[in-house]
């Protein structure tokens, strides 16, 4: 088995700080998500995770955007990007990088479950010929994405897999597990055009798009759960695995 | 109730050629075995790109060699990867006859349309067509096999008149199966009359469900091919020991593997959604999380696994055969987990110890 390389005490540079694992889950009504799979070079397979991860084969990286327009923190977009990866047996994505438009957002979204996401300007602009996602940063411009050509799917044909968040936590450094749930309602399929991406703004300085594959633009229900699980990051899941929160 | 062994050729980390040579070699060895012990099947499957888990890219010619290693035991394309970006019909339909005919006859025809986009998105293929590959697919190579002069015009390809040769020494023409990992697909083998081959470990109570409704539906196919094979197997994982926690042990060490090594697949619906694939078509879960043994206990196997004393073994393989089952296709190893020794003496115990209960 492949497993990450990277040093997690250099993947924590920006990481998220947690001061407690007892967060409440939170559903968000009426998200609009989009979220590009694209394949990456060969070469980056072990190098932009940490120990406890294996990549998979061909790697691969997804870019995720919601736009949501009711929370506690008010309407807010915020964008993603993971790399694909196994923790043990189970398909999940390891955060890299992110954007937030709004900053209580960014402040709840960080100390609930993980996410590490810098100031940013998120413009998901949905289409019936294209959907178009771009991100600003510092002015400029960090990620260029389109889905073009959409077709209808069945809710049940969509996959979203659960997110693996490096955080400062009350147990140290840890992956944060957070499996968020879609209820979607309507989905569409289409073929993804990336116009640009800035690795470094990212936090995979190197990293290489090199073959995108789908682009899913989903509409319905998200919930960020409440935890259940956090893993060490320097050692595999099946030993480095801990329970927290409602976890039995 | 028939015996097979089932081969990935799965080969462990760092790659080396010498070490996926002797990977080739020991499963070469084990179906000699299978063929001198009364096996009824050596099965190859058919991926690429699937590092560590299957290096069997080319199973026509590891299942050559195994005819030529051997004197009674059938081989079985376990299966065809029935879409044209990977395999062009009619090279399908040539190689198979070709095969069938150095075998002597010893050929069953496995068809499938494979799982992961590492395969599919390797060849270029369009998800969204895999399934409609696969029936176009089904429905032309028995014709390519029985009529002389064979001309087509098809969604996934057309050819003039040719003569499509060799024929298959088998009349009309060999078995054909499809491999069944997708709830469902079962009933699409019904439906044309294809034998069920198993490729997803179920449980007892979803292999009864399937095989009840198999049986049901087949009565009423419209065949693909000449003839009608309505048999239905199973994948199971086999180590056979004298002593029951021995076997449980190490059986359970090769099949953790395996399932680590399957769960680490990119399946096509993770990377592309799509309505073609409804599961991610894992080919065999994990243990059961319940089945975590206490130290006290040894270990605690999961449903109608093959993995223990004799006892227990024929125990499993008469529950299987109590719900319709009529072949049982055994994996022997894992990324070479269990020595080659081990492989062998626990082949040697089975037929000795559990074949004379069947």
């Amino acid at each position: 088995m492949l497993t990450g390389s990277a040093d997690p005490g250099v993947l924590a540079a920006g990481a998220a700080t947690m001061k407690s694992f007892d967060v409440e889950s939170l559903r968000l009504e009426g998200v609009e998500t989009l979220q590009v799979f694209c394949e990456t070079r060969r070469a980056d397979a072990e190098a932009f995770l940490p120990p406890a991860l294996h990549p998979t084969l061909p790697p691969a990286l997804t870019w995720t955007a919601h736009r949501v327009n009711e929370s506690p923190w008010g309407p807010f977009s915020m964008a993603h990007c993971r790399i694909e990866c196994r923790s043990g047996l189970r398909q999940r994505g390891f955060l890299r990088g992110g954007f937030v438009d709004n900053p209580e957002a960014a402040a709840g979204l960080s100390e609930g479950w993980g996410y590490a996401l810098a100031p940013g300007q998120v413009d998901l602009q949905a289409g019936y010929h294209e959907t178009r996602l771009r991100v600003e940063a510092s002015g400029a411009q960090v990620l260029d994405l389109s889905l073009e050509d959409p077709a209808v799917l069945r809710p049940q044909d969509t996959h979203f897999v659960a997110s693996m968040n490096l955080a400062h936590t009350p147990n140290g450094l840890r992956l944060v597990q957070v499996e968020a749930e879609f209820e979607v309602e309507r989905a569409e399929r289409g073929r993804p055009q990336l116009r640009g991406f800035d690795a470094e703004g990212w936090h995979c300085p190197g990293l290489e798009p090199t073959h995108p594959v789908a682009a899913l633009l989903a509409r319905g229900a998200v919930t960020l759960p409440a935890l259940r699980f956090v893993c060490r990051p320097d050692v595999l899941a099946f030993t480095g695995s801990e329970k927290v929160g409602g976890a039995n | 109730m028939k015996f097979g062994i089932f081969f990935e050729l799965s080969v462990p980390r760092p790659f080396t050629p010498e070490g996926e040579h002797q990977v080739f070699m020991n499963a070469l060895e084990q179906a000699r075995l299978a063929d001198e012990l009364g096996f009824s099947t050596v099965w190859a499957v058919e991926h690429h790109f699937l590092e560590e888990y299957s290096h069997s890219s080319a199973p026509e010619l590891f299942l050559t060699a195994v005819a030529a290693q051997t004197s009674q035991i059938r081989v079985g394309h376990g299966a065809v990867v029935c879409v044209p970006e990977i395999n062009h019909p009619i090279r399908v339909a040539e190689r198979a006859a070709f095969l069938d005919q150095v075998s002597g006859g010893r050929l069953e025809f496995g068809t499938a349309r494979s799982s992961t986009w590492t395969e599919i998105g390797g060849f270029g293929a369009d998800p969204d067509a895999t399934k409609k590959d696969w029936d176009e697919f089904v429905h032309v190579l028995p014709r390519m096999w029985t009529e002389e002069f064979f001309a087509y015009e098809g969604r996934c390809f057309s050819m003039p008149e040719r003569a499509v040769l060799p024929k298959p020494l088998q009349q009309p023409h060999p078995p054909l199966w499809v491999t069944v990992t997708s709830p469902g697909t079962e009933l699409d083998a019904a439906d044309r009359g294809l034998g069920c081959l198993g490729v997803a470990t179920a449980g007892f109570a979803e292999q009864e469900r399937r095989t009840r409704e198999y049986h049901r539906r087949i009565q009423l196919c419209d065949p693909a091919g000449a003839v009608v094979n309505d048999r239905v197997s199973t994948l199971n994982f086999l180590y056979c020991h004298e002593d029951a926690r021995v076997g449980g042990e190490r059986g359970m060490a090769m099949m953790g593997h395996f399932g680590l090594m399957n769960a680490h697949l990119l399946f096509t619906r993770e990377a592309y959604p799509s309505t073609a694939y409804q599961s991610l078509g894992n080919l065999a879960p994990p243990p059961r999380a319940s089945s975590a043994p206490s130290p006290a206990e040894g270990p605690k196997l999961p449903e109608g696994m093959c993995l223990g004393d004799p006892q227990h073994i024929i125990q499993a393989i008469k529950h299987w055969e109590s719900i319709g089952v009529d072949e049982v296709n055994f994996m022997l190893n894992a990324a070479e987990v269990l020595p080659q020794d081990q492989v062998l003496e626990s082949l040697r115990l089975f037929a000795r110890e559990v074949m004379p209960a069947f």
